[in-house]
């Protein structure tokens, strides 16, 4: 019964709010912690009573089944990951990681003698290495941050030139919705980054950069509306619905995929091409930032599918479920970006102005083409082949007009 | 100096060097990259120049020919007068190119520059350090250059 009551309860829908369950809520944790009080006072006592005798225990001195002695050696750009990785027993992932250790104790510690009295945090899921390695990932993180930058300081904000109203009312609108979908860019990684335990530290390390970026990213594009005069403009309700989609992908792997190959390619295309949607000096120079912290998420998310569909226990399957994943991504990407407030201020800035918004859509529709090649470039490159059975189709006005 | 030429691009990592602050700023750079200049008369002289970056220098340039530009992360290719028009905008503004001769600029639409790769996530990479290599190129405006082809 009790089994039965647990399932249903996990049947349950989130709740949507908590500031009005305060009291029910604060119930709930003070009999969560009463459940697990003879646990803290097992662990409590005899440290109590030793520190009453005046005595130390000292055992943390013990380096048994430690690699005590061990020394990581620099590299000229400083000691990276990768540099304290060299030594085996630090820098060899574990394939699965066991229940004893789905917490926060570190890869390389001493932690065998205490499995027994170590926590599982229910909510580290996402549990082997196939599921979400990637081995770019060191290099990436340490790349990140070398590659910070700063939205306040480093964008010479006063050098904004005042544009049109035409030009201004698209830079703001696009503005708005890369400020939507930075958002939605952070959010997909933090959701995940506490699915995973500590035995992946470098994965969870380079996520915490990503949510950085994404951070900076929404702060520099909220900043640019507002810094011209102008200000937020509409939201896009299509994207939300798809954001949605995204931020409910079942598994990390497929998540991981929509956001990063799918969703970060489209966005770095748009700011490759922010070179021609730039109408300022402050408006490139913003693209081309955010460009570069872009390319990371996708390499990143490019070699995490091929690490999934290689290694795989069952390859066959993860090959049919990424690719049923696939149609319903490209699907829900290219319809959400075929909305006015995404397409039609694009066309106004590659056109020069909204008298040119006809030939701005030829710029438009030679970004689509590229960003469906890049795209299916990096599916090439990770190992899955969608290039006969894309969904991401033809930009319809391009279709009607040709 | 003579655009291109190896010790064009060298004096370039030099400038690297002495501006090592900006560097710093944008961040880490490295991967390899060749810059390959086509003749302007179609006489088969192409010319292919590699350069090999760390951290925030430039550690290596060399002239490779056609077949070793493969070996590089990416390569980007245009005529020796797109790059002269390039280098000239750049020093017309004061070590930033105006809006249309930007790097990435002028290799989104695939001309007139071509970046390629053969491995998408080695292209990716002229995105992952686009910031640094435009810095790279906008020393150029320290560098009195000559280019082997008359107006």
């Amino acid at each position: 019964m009790a089994d039965l009551t647990d399932a249903i309860a996990k049947l349950d829908p989130p709740p949507l709010a908590t500031h009005d369950r305060e009291e029910e809520l604060c119930a709930a944790y003070e009999a969560a912690f009463e459940a697990d009080r003879e646990t803290w006072i097992n662990f409590a006592t005899p440290a109590v009573e030793r520190l009453e005798k005046g005595s130390f225990s000292l055992a943390w001195m013990n380096t048994d089944g430690g690699v005590w002695g061990t020394r990581v050696k620099p590299s000229s750009r400083g000691l990276t990951f990768m540099d304290v990785n060299r030594p085996k027993v630090y820098g060899t992932v574990a394939d699965s990681v066991p229940p004893e250790y789905r917490n926060l104790t570190p890869r390389g510690s001493i932690r065998e003698p205490y499995k027994d009295m170590l926590p599982v945090y229910d909510d580290f899921v996402v549990t082997e290495k196939w599921d979400l390695w990637a081995d770019n990932v060191s290099t990436l993180y340490e790349e990140a941050k070398a590659r910070q930058w700063n939205a306040t300081k480093d964008i010479a904000w006063d050098e904004l030139e005042p544009l049109p109203e035409d030009l201004e009312k698209a830079a703001c609108q696009l503005a708005t919705f890369l400020t939507e979908i930075e958002f939605l860019a952070g959010d997909f990684p933090a959701k995940w980054m506490y699915r995973i335990p500590a035995e992946f530290l470098e994965i969870k390390a380079f996520l915490a950069t990503q949510i950085m970026d994404e951070a900076r990213h929404l702060e520099v594009f909220r900043k640019r509306a507002l810094a011209g005069g102008g200000g937020l403009l509409h939201v896009n309700p299509m994207f939300e619905w798809g954001s949605k989609a995204l931020m409910a992908s079942p598994t990390h792997t497929s998540g991981a995929y929509f956001l990063n190959l799918i969703g970060e390619g489209f966005i770095l295309s748009v700011f490759r091409g922010g070179e021609f949607l730039a109408r300022t000096h402050v408006d490139r120079e913003i693209f081309r930032r955010c460009l570069q912290d872009e390319a990371r998420h996708v390499a990143f998310g490019t070699i995490e599918l091929k690490n999934y569909l290689e290694n795989h226990p069952e390859p066959e399957q993860a090959m049919a479920v990424m690719h049923r994943y696939a149609d319903i991504a490209e699907v829900l990407v290219s319809t959400s970006i075929l909305q006015p407030v995404v397409l039609e201020p694009l066309a106004v800035l590659m056109g020069g102005g909204l008298d040119e918004i006809d030939s701005g859509m030829d710029g438009v529709a030679f970004l689509w083409d590229v960003v469906k090649e890049e795209y299916l470039q990096r599916c090439d490159r990770a190992g899955l082949f969608r290039r006969d059975v894309c969904k991401f189709g033809e930009l319809p006005w391009k279709a009607a007009v040709s | 100096m003579i655009f291109p030429s190896v010790e064009w691009f060298a004096r370039l990592g030099e400038l690297m060097e002495e501006n090592r602050s900006v560097h710093q700023h944008v961040g880490e750079i490295d991967c390899s990259c060749v810059w390959t200049v086509f003749d302007a008369d179609g006489q088969g002289t192409d010319r292919h120049f590699q350069t090999t970056f760390e951290l925030y220098s430039l550690v290596d340039v060399r002239e490779i020919t056609e077949e070793e530009r493969v070996k590089a992360n990416f390569i980007l290719e245009t005529d020796v007068w797109v790059w002269k028009e390039m280098l000239e905008s750049i020093a017309e503004g004061g070590g930033r190119p105006d809006l249309e001769h930007s790097l990435n600029r002028l290799s989104l639409p695939g001309v007139p520059i071509r970046l390629w790769a053969e491995d998408p996530l080695d292209r990716d990479m002229f995105f992952r350090f686009n910031g640094s290599l435009q810095e790279f190129m906008n020393a150029s405006v320290h560098i009195p250059t000559t280019y082997l082809v008359e107006e």
